[in-house]
């Protein structure tokens, strides 16, 4: 059975709790197209996608099948050109920018593939950063990403700058960052593309437990086959179409 | 706490040292086009400014300072006896060679004044203005003892009359003019028509004898043979010819009043207040010659240029941190956050870029006017002006390159 079946009978509203477990992000028919010039580039065809609360998803698929154009859209960082996408019971296709903005600093978390920290500033700034513009600073602030840094195994490398952190500490850096203000959400693009695969294991694995401990819904893009291990459910991406769901761990 | 803006500016110090260059550069340039356009103008009227009188009295077709035609020493009695006059002066200007002992020729603008007045009284920095009533006397401006090759206590020639350096001034010279030279009203009259022979042209008019002296270049006007058996200069006789008549008015007098009686007592004259002749000089310069419109629209590329720099070093330096940014924005930051970074950055750029060429270019225009009596005018409000074109050219590069943020362009946030 694929959600996407499902999700056709029901309004978006009633699917929020299907089989007693709920929705925490959903798109229902989901369009993207590009336009380049005269040349137009349908990069997502019609997607329908349920994500249930506290699970590790995983979106899989070739390079180029929309898998970053998907993710966007279901963080709100882009508008699709048609269909809706609820996240937490909260149309966020209908939401204005300066909603989608707010939305998204107190509900997602992001990692990205480069990781995305600020060069200039040290682990421990990077943390405090993302804690100052939602809103906690100072002595708090710092507890906090003392602690935040510490449950990523990195309480003895606060004060150095990206520069002189490895790959994977790095992205265990961001991973404490996505993980400020404990978001609802936490969305990653390819989180272990740059990195070796060992390093990219322990960080996978360090997202699932800390996304457990808090009850966090997570969503993962990857290709990257190592991952498959820690998800609960994947779906393939292929050209731009949904093919399968199916629980890994079944 | 996390200031991103400082941060990011401190990052990649050898950058940010490059970018500070450019907008040190950008700074210099508009404050020296336009410090040279202040200085320019302003030094081709900082003769009339530094007088004490009220009003200057010129023939009708007076040009500008330089440029007028003569009036007679005795109208500068008609003058002190109209009414509300409480004292007049004459000030004689002229021409001259000036040839220094070692045979190089300078072209002078001299000017004779009375030393014991009170209207037309040039700052000392060596020597006395009392010096100048000995014969063959002459003080000079301290921006011109190079070119002119003379030293105070120095002597040198002007044609064939000998000078004698007694006194320095500063803040005379005109860019635009001659080298300046002062001295008493005899001794002018006797450099300025030492080149002249005259004679006194008398006509019977109804109110009595008008007599004008009539000036011919003599056939020693060439020459630079040093006049032997000087003669003293003699005092002016009333046909000699002066430029001006400076007026002090009496406490509480109506300029424009006075201005009226004046030119009602000596026809063929017309008045103006100091302002004034500051004024008809400076339109002069900038309006009927090129040298305003040149140094003019070199001030405004310089400020145009400065821009288009400063701009296009902000807007690669938010470019730069665009990745960062674009991170802040898909994070949910508000636009407050980012703008305040971009425009803290900005606002540390243009005062780091500001405060050096400010001190750079005092030095610099300090230097010229040692050396070179160019002046380089830096006015406090040319220097607020100058920042607040600073910070403005900042700032608004940086919003204008914020324009890349406003919206988050996934491709970046995600670019591998
Ligand atoms: N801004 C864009 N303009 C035009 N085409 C785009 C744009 N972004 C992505 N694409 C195209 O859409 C397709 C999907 O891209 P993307 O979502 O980045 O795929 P993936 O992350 O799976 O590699 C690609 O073919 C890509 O070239
Ligand atoms: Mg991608």
């Amino acid at each position: 059975m694929t959600n996407c079946q499902v999700a056709d009978f029901y309004p978006i509203q009633k699917l929020v709790a299907v089989n007693n477990k709920q929705i925490a992000i959903a798109a229902r028919g989901v369009k993207m197209v590009y336009q380049s010039g005269r040349e137009i580039f349908h990069a997502l065809k019609d997607i329908n996608l349920n994500i249930h609360r506290g699970d590790i998803q995983l979106l899989m698929g070739p390079s180029g099948s929309g898998k970053t154009t998907l993710l966007s859209i279901l963080a709100g960082i882009l508008t699709p050109s048609g269909g809706r996408v609820n996240l937490l019971g909260e149309e966020i296709t209908k939401m204005s920018d300066h909603q989608l903005s707010r939305f998204r600093l107190e509900n997602i978390g992001l990692i990205f593939q480069s990781f995305n920290l600020f060069p200039a500033l040290t682990a421990l700034e990077n943390v405090q950063l993302a804690l100052k513009i939602k809103g906690i600073k100072g002595k708090k602030a710092k507890e906090q990403a003392l602690s935040l840094l510490s449950q990523v195994g990195l309480a003895d490398k606060t004060n150095l700058r990206p520069r002189n952190l490895s790959g994977g500490q790095k992205q265990r850096v961001a991973i404490a960052r996505a993980l400020t203000g404990s978001p609802q959400l936490i969305m990653a693009d390819e989180p272990t593309a740059a990195l070796d695969s060992r390093s990219g294991q322990r960080a996978i694995e360090l997202l699932r437990r800390l996304a457990k401990e808090e009850g966090s819904t997570v969503l993962i893009v990857t290709h990257d086959p190592r991952i498959i291990d820690v998800s609960d459910r994947i779906v393939h991406l292929e050209d731009g179409m949904l093919l399968t769901s199916s629980s890994a761990i079944a | 706490m996390v200031s991103i803006a400082r941060k990011n500016l401190f990052e990649d110090l050898p950058r940010f040292l490059v970018a500070q260059a450019g907008i040190m550069f950008a700074v210099s340039l508009v404050t020296i086009q336009t410090g040279i356009l202040e200085g320019f103008t302003g030094s081709t009227t900082q003769l009339i400014d530094s007088t004490t009188a009220d009003l200057w009295v010129a023939d009708v077709e007076m040009v500008h300072l330089e440029l007028t035609k003569s009036l007679l020493f005795r109208q500068v009695n008609i003058a002190q006896k109209v009414d509300g006059v409480q004292k007049a002066e004459p000030l004689i200007m002229g021409g001259g060679l000036w040839l220094t002992n070692i045979g190089q020729l300078t072209p002078l603008r001299t000017f004779g004044f009375d030393p014991e007045g009170e209207l037309f009284r040039p700052q000392t920095t060596a020597g006395s203005l009392r010096d100048l009533k000995q014969p063959y006397t002459v003080m000079v401006d301290e921006s011109k003892l190079n070119s002119l090759n003379v030293q105070i206590g120095g002597s040198a020639q002007i044609r064939s009359l000998p000078a004698k350096l007694v006194a320095i001034t500063q803040n005379t010279q005109s860019i635009a003019s001659s080298s300046v030279v002062f001295t008493s009203l005899e001794n002018a009259n006797a450099y300025i028509y030492s080149a002249f022979s005259s004679k006194l042209d008398c006509k019977l008019e109804e109110e009595g004898v008008n007599c004008t002296t009539i000036y011919e270049k003599s056939d020693k006007a060439d020459s630079f043979e040093l006049a032997e058996n000087l003669e003293t200069p003699e005092p002016l006789s009333s046909t000699d010819a002066i430029a001006y008549i400076l007026i002090k008015a009496k406490p509480g007098q109506d300029l424009e009043v006075l201005k009226q009686k004046l030119e009602a007592a000596l026809p063929g004259t017309r008045a103006y207040t100091t302002a004034q002749m500051s004024k008809k000089t400076k339109d002069f310069w900038k309006k009927r010659t090129g040298v305003g419109f040149i140094l003019g629209l070199g001030a405004t590329v310089g400020v145009i240029v400065g821009m288009v720099i400063v701009g296009q070093i902000l807007y690669t330096s938010v470019s730069d941190h665009i990745k960062e940014f674009g991170t802040l924005k898909a994070m949910g930051a508000p636009d407050g956050v980012i703008y305040g970074a971009i425009v803290e950055q900005s606002l540390w750029m243009a005062i780091l870029g500001y405060i050096p060429s400010m001190v750079l270019c005092l030095g610099l225009s300090y230097w010229a006017l040692a050396t070179e009596g160019v002046i380089i005018l830096i006015t406090p409000l040319s220097a607020v002006g100058i920042f607040a074109i600073t910070v403005v050219m900042c700032v608004g590069a940086a919003l204008f390159a914020i324009q890349k943020v406003t919206r988050v362009d996934p491709a970046i946030v995600f670019k591998a």
